[in-house]
C-alpha cells in the first residue's frame, strides 16, 4: 500500500523585489522558497494513516524541481517516511501543471501507488491544476479541495468532504485508487525539528531525470506544456491613504473623502 | 527483654538498609552524568544548612522553626549516637568509658536543650498546620480538576502529620522517661542532686511528683515508656527511605549537586542522538531523580510561580510530586517495567501534561526559592525538547520556530529589514563585521523589530553616540540569540542560531558586546561558551551605570520622578543583576518605590520561555496584568520602569487592559537616561524621507 504526495518548494516574495530581465518571472535573487502550504496538510494527512495503520502503509514524497527543492522533501521525510523522489533536468524547465502533472503520473506508475495526496494549489502561482491533472493522465477519479477524509488503506473507497463556494461542504464517496487534493486545516500539521530535518538527510532520497520515467522531450518543459507564461507585471497601485488624528478629525476627513468622491461621480 | 530491644534495632535497620537500597536503585535507573565541582557543592549544602538561609526566606518563622528542629534533631542523633558508641561498642570491645562526670553533665543539659528545641519546633509546624490553614499546604492541585484518580492528595497532608507526631512522641516519651527516672531514683544523692543539669526533665518530674506519682510508680512505668520511646525511634528509622522522612538525606545530596546556574544555562544534549529530551521516567538523570526526592512539599515554588498564580495548569511542585509518584510507583520495583509504563508526559496518571509545560514561563522563581536545591526548569525543558521532537506544539510555537528556520527571527520578518530601525537615525550605525569596534551591540529579534521597543533602540543609539562610544551592530547577519528557543525544547535549532551567531562574532573585531534584551543577554553570556563562544557580555543597564560612574554621559539635568522598578528575571534571577538598574535610576534622580514582589521575588511579566509567542486565553489574567495591578496600588508614582523588550511588550498591554493608562506610563530604564540628556527630537529624517530612500 503506497500513497505518493507530491509537494513542491514555492517562492516567497519580499516585500521589495525586482522582475528577471525578460520579465517573464521574479528575478530568483528575491525569492526565499519554503514547502508549499498546502502540501504540508497533504503530508500530514499521509503521516497520519501510516501512523495508525503502520509499517504496511509507505508514504513518499517526490518533487519535481532542482536540488534546492530537496529541502522540501527533507522537512517532509523530518516527520516520517523513509525515502524521497526528486525529478529534474535541464529540460524540464519551466514546465507548467500540463508537464508537471506528466511527471507525476509516470511515477505514480513506476511506483504502482494507491492513493494520490496533493495539495490543492501551489501558493505561488496558485494554478491548482497539477493535482488534478495527474488523476486525468491516470485515468483515476479525483477529488479537489478535500477538507476531511476517512479512508482505511487498502479499502476500494473513500469518505470525504469537500470544501465549496459559499460556505457548503460536499460529502462524498470516492473510488479507489484517487487523486485527492488536500485543503488547509483538515489537520494540524506537526512541526519538523531541526534536528529531525538534519537526520532526515539519512534518508535516501531518488533522483530521476524525464528519460528514467521513459517520457520523451516534448512531453516536458516548454515543450510539453499546454500554456506559457508573456509577462509578469506589478499592477498600479490604488491610493490609499492613512487618516491620523482624533476620531473627530478622522471622520470629518473621511466625510471630505466621501464628498470628493460624489463630486468626481 | 534486650534481645528483643536489640532485634527490633536489627530489624529498623534491616528496613533501614533495604529502602536505601531501593531508593538507590531507583536512582541508578535514570542516565547517568558526570558531576564537576562537587567538593564546592557540599560546602554550599554544608553553608546553607548552617544558616538556614533559604529556608527563612520569605517564610521566615518556618525557616526558624525548622531550624530549631533540625538543630535539636541533629543534637539529639549526634547524643544518641555518642551513647551507642559507648555503650555498645567502646565498652564491649576496649572497656573504655567517657560518659560520666561532668562531660555527662553538660552532655545532659546539652541534649535536653537540643529535645525542647525539637519539640518546640514541631509544636509551631503543627500549629501552622492545623490553624495558620496555609492554602499553600493544602496540596490542591492545579494542573488536575477534583474528579480526576491523581488530584487526591489528603495522603500528602496525613503524612505531613504522622511525620510530626512520630517525632514530637519520640521527644515527649523521652522528656517522661528523664523525668520518671529522676522521680525513680530520687532517693540517690548523686542522680537527684544533679537533677538541674536536665532541666527539663527536672521540672517535669516536679510536675509529676505534685500530680503524687511515686518512685515505685515511676519504676514500673518506666519499661512502658522506655519501649514506646525505642520503638517509636526505630520506627522512624525504618519508614525513613520511604517517607518524606528521607529528606534529610536526599536534601542534603540535592544541594550539594545544585548546579550554579540551573536556569540561566539549560543543559545541553547531543543532538546527533536517536532521542532527544526526557520522555520517559528513565530518561531522568539520576541526580534529578533525586532531586524529586528531595522535594517536602513546602510549596515555596507554588507560591512564587506566575503560572500557577495567575491559574494556568502549573504549580512547580506538583510537577515534581507528580513524576516522583512515577518514579515511586515504577522505578522502585524489581524489575522495571516496559517503555509504555514510564511515560512521563502525558495525561495518564502522574504523568506531567502538555498544558503544564507549556505553562512555564521559564522564570526561574520555583528554582530560585527551592531550599532543597531542586532544578525544575531544566527538567521542563527537556520534557519539551520531547514534545518538540514530535512536532506537538501550539501552532504560534509552530510558527515563531518555523520563522526562526526561515528567517532568523521569531517574528517572520525579513533578515534584511533587520536593521530598518537605523534608518530613522540622523546618524549611521558603524557596521561591526566590517569595521573595527570597542563595543558590539547584539541588538535582539524585539529591539530590531517590535515597534515600541525600536524607539528605545533607536535612543539607546542616540545615548552611545552622545556619550562618544565606538560602536556598531551587526546588521543582517544577526540572528534571534536563541534563548527562547531553547526554551522551547528546539535545542536542534538553538544550536544553529547560536553557532551563525558565534560564527559571525568570532569574524568580528570588539571588546564588549553589549544588549538592551536580558534573554539575549542571558544566552550569549551563559549558553554560547558551551559552544565556543566566549565574550565578554553585559547588559545595557550595566553599561550606563559604568558610564555614568565614569561620568562619561553628558547629563543636562536630574529627573525629579517617582517611578517603580520591575525586575526582569533574565537579568535579575537568572544573572543576579539587581543593583545596576537601580544605580542607574538612583544616580539620575529618579526615586524607585520597589513593589511588594521585588529583587529576586520579582513576578514575571509572562513572557519568558517563548511565552511571548503564544497569546494567553483572554478570560484568564496574564502575568503582567497581575504584576501591574500590584504596581498600581503604589500611590504617587507615574511610571513602571523596564529593563527588557519582552517586559515592555507585556507590560504596554497590560497597562492598558487594567486600565492604568491614564497614571502609569511603562518606560525604560534607557529612554529615562536619555531624558537626562536633551536628545534632539528622533525623527530628524522624517518618514517619507525614508521611504524615498526605499523605493530607489
Amino acid at each position: 500500500m503506497k500513497i505518493l504526495v507530491p509537494v513542491k518548494q514555492v517562492g516567497v516574495l519580499d516585500e521589495d523585489f525586482e522582475l528577471r530581465d525578460d520579465g517573464r518571472d521574479v528575478d530568483p535573487d528575491y525569492l526565499e522558497h519554503e514547502l508549499n502550504e498546502w502540501d504540508d496538510y497533504a503530508w500530514e494527512e499521509a503521516l497520519r494513516l501510516r501512523e495508525e495503520y503502520g509499517d504496511d502503509v509507505e508514504i513518499i514524497p517526490l518533487t519535481v524541481g532542482p536540488e534546492e527543492a530537496e529541502d522540501g522533501l527533507r522537512k517532509c521525510l523530518a516527520k516520517g517516511g523513509e525515502r524521497g523522489i526528486r525529478v529534474w533536468d535541464s529540460a524540464m524547465e519551466d514546465s507548467d501543471p500540463m508537464a508537471i502533472s506528466r511527471v507525476i503520473a509516470s511515477v505514480a506508475e513506476r511506483e504502482q501507488v494507491d492513493m494520490v495526496f496533493a495539495g490543492t494549489l501551489a501558493s505561488d502561482h496558485g494554478f491548482a491544476q497539477t493535482g488534478v491533472s495527474v488523476a486525468g493522465r491516470l485515468g483515476w477519479p479525483q477529488a479537489a479541495v478535500v477538507s476531511n477524509l476517512e479512508y482505511q488503506p487498502g479499502a476500494s473507497t473513500a469518505q470525504l468532504r469537500r470544501e465549496l463556494e459559499g460556505g457548503l461542504e460536499e460529502v462524498m464517496t470516492i473510488q479507489c485508487p484517487a487523486v485527492l487534493t488536500i485543503q488547509l486545516g483538515i489537520n494540524e500539521p506537526r512541526y519538523a525539528s531541526l534536528r529531525g530535518i538534519k537526520q532526515a538527510k539519512a534518508k535516501p532520497i531518488e533522483e530521476l531525470s524525464h528519460t528514467d520515467l521513459g517520457l520523451s522531450d516534448d512531453q516536458v518543459g516548454v515543450a510539453g506544456s499546454a500554456s506559457r507564461v508573456r509577462r509578469m507585471y506589478v499592477p498600479e497601485k490604488g491610493q490609499a491613504e492613512l487618516i491620523e488624528g482624533t476620531s473627530a478629525e478622522q471622520a470629518q476627513r473621511i466625510a471630505e473623502i466621501i464628498k470628493q468622491m460624489q463630486g468626481e461621480a | 527483654m534486650m534481645v528483643v530491644f536489640y532485634l527490633a534495632a536489627i530489624a529498623a535497620i534491616v528496613a533501614f538498609a533495604y529502602g536505601c537500597y531501593v531508593q538507590l536503585r531507583k536512582y541508578r535507573r535514570g542516565q547517568s552524568l558526570s558531576l564537576p565541582g562537587v567538593v564546592q557543592g557540599v560546602l554550599a549544602m554544608a553553608g546553607e544548612l548552617l544558616s538556614h538561609r533559604n529556608l527563612k526566606r520569605r517564610d521566615r518563622s518556618a525557616g526558624l522553626a525548622h531550624g530549631l528542629i533540625f538543630f535539636g534533631f541533629a543534637m539529639l542523633f549526634v547524643g544518641t549516637a555518642t551513647i551507642t558508641l559507648e555503650y555498645d561498642i567502646l565498652a564491649p570491645i576496649t572497656g573504655w568509658r567517657f560518659w560520666y562526670g561532668s562531660f555527662y553533665l553538660w552532655f545532659s543539659l546539652f541534649v535536653d536543650l537540643a529535645g525542647l528545641a525539637l519539640i518546640g519546633g514541631l509544636l509551631y509546624m503543627m500549629y501552622r498546620r492545623k490553624w495558620l490553614a496555609l492554602p499553600k499546604l493544602d496540596y490542591t492541585r492545579p494542573d488536575r480538576k477534583p474528579d480526576e484518580a491523581d488530584f487526591d492528595r489528603s495522603w500528602y497532608r496525613r503524612e505531613d502529620w504522622l511525620f510530626l507526631w512520630t517525632l514530637i512522641l519520640i521527644g515527649v516519651t523521652g522528656f517522661l522517661l528523664e523525668a520518671d527516672r529522676l522521680l525513680w531514683l530520687q532517693d540517690d544523692a548523686t542522680v537527684w542532686n544533679y537533677r538541674w543539669w536536665s532541666p527539663v526533665g527536672a521540672l517535669l518530674a516536679g510536675l509529676l511528683d505534685g500530680l503524687g506519682v511515686t518512685n515505685a510508680a515511676a519504676e514500673s512505668a518506666r519499661y512502658v515508656l522506655w519501649w514506646i520511646h525505642g520503638l517509636l525511634a526505630f520506627c522512624f528509622i525504618g519508614i525513613l527511605p520511604f517517607t518524606k522522612v528521607k529528606h534529610i538525606f536526599t536534601a542534603m545530596a540535592s544541594l550539594s549537586l545544585r548546579h550554579p546556574k540551573p536556569a540561566a544555562c539549560l543543559p545541553s544534549t547531543d543532538i546527533e542522538a536517536d532521542t532527544i529530551g526526557h520522555r520517559l521516567i528513565t530518561d531522568f538523570t539520576w541526580k534529578q531523580l533525586l532531586h524529586l526526592d528531595a522535594c517536602t512539599k513546602c510549596g515555596r515554588c507554588h507560591e512564587a510561580c506566575p503560572a500557577n498564580a495567575t491559574g494556568f495548569p502549573l504549580s512547580p511542585r506538583d510537577l515534581v510530586l507528580s513524576l516522583r509518584e512515577l518514579a515511586n510507583s515504577k522505578l522502585q520495583s524489581r524489575v522495571l517495567p516496559g517503555t509504555e509504563a514510564l511515560q512521563a508526559v502525558g495525561d495518564g496518571i502522574n504523568q506531567v501534561r502538555h498544558e503544564t509545560l507549556w505553562s512555564c514561563r521559564s522564570c526561574a522563581a520555583c528554582v530560585e526559592i527551592c531550599p532543597v536545591g531542586i532544578e525544575h526548569v531544566p527538567m521542563i525543558v527537556e520534557m519539551r525538547r520531547a514534545l518538540v521532537e514530535d512536532g506537538e506544539m501550539d501552532p504560534a510555537v509552530q510558527t515563531a520556530l518555523q520563522n526562526v528556520q526561515k528567517r532568523g527571527n521569531s517574528i517572520g520578518e525579513n533578515k534584511r529589514r533587520r536593521a530598518a530601525w537605523t534608518k530613522k537615525l540622523d546618524f549611521e550605525i558603524k557596521d561591526a563585521r566590517k569595521e573595527v569596534v570597542e563595543v558590539l551591540w547584539f541588538v535582539g529579534d524585539y529591539a530590531s523589530f517590535d515597534p515600541r521597543y525600536q524607539k528605545v533602540a533607536q535612543t539607546f543609539a542616540r545615548i552611545l553616540r552622545a556619550s562618544g562610544v565606538d560602536f556598531g551592530i551587526l546588521y543582517e547577519a544577526e540572528m534571534t540569540a536563541g534563548n527562547d528557543v531553547r526554551r522551547v525544547g528546539e535545542e536542534g535549532l538553538f544550536e544553529y542560531v547560536a553557532e551563525a551567531n558565534i560564527e559571525t562574532l568570532s569574524a568580528c573585531e570588539f571588546e564588549t558586546i553589549v544588549t538592551t534584551d536580558p534573554h539575549s543577554f542571558n544566552t550569549l553570556k551563559n549558553e554560547y561558551p558551551d559552544l565556543g563562544g566566549e565574550f565578554n557580555v553585559v547588559h545595557a543597564t550595566q553599561m550606563l551605570e559604568r558610564m555614568l560612574v565614569e561620568d562619561r554621559i553628558p547629563l543636562r539635568r536630574k529627573l525629579e520622578r517617582r517611578v517603580t522598578y520591575h525586575d526582569s528575571c533574565h537579568l535579575g534571577r537568572l544573572n543576579q543583576e539587581y543593583g545596576a538598574p537601580r544605580e542607574v535610576l538612583s544616580s539620575i534622580g529618579v526615586d524607585i518605590v520597589e513593589m511588594p514582589r521585588n529583587y529576586c521575588n520579582s513576578f514575571c511579566c509572562g513572557a519568558g520561555g517563548g511565552r511571548i509567542w503564544t497569546p494567553d486565553p483572554l478570560e484568564m489574567e496574564k502575568p503582567a496584568e497581575n504584576r501591574m495591578r500590584e504596581a498600581a496600588l503604589i500611590e504617587d508614582i507615574d511610571a513602571f520602569v523596564v529593563n527588557c523588550p519582552k517586559c515592555m511588550n507585556m507590560f504596554e498591554d497590560a497597562v492598558k487592559s487594567t486600565g492604568n493608562d491614564d497614571r502609569l506610563e511603562v518606560v525604560e530604564v534607557i529612554e529615562l537616561v536619555a531624558a537626562c540628556m536633551d536628545l534632539e527630537p528622533v525623527a530628524t529624517v522624517t518618514e517619507a524621507a525614508i521611504e524615498a530612500e526605499q523605493e530607489q
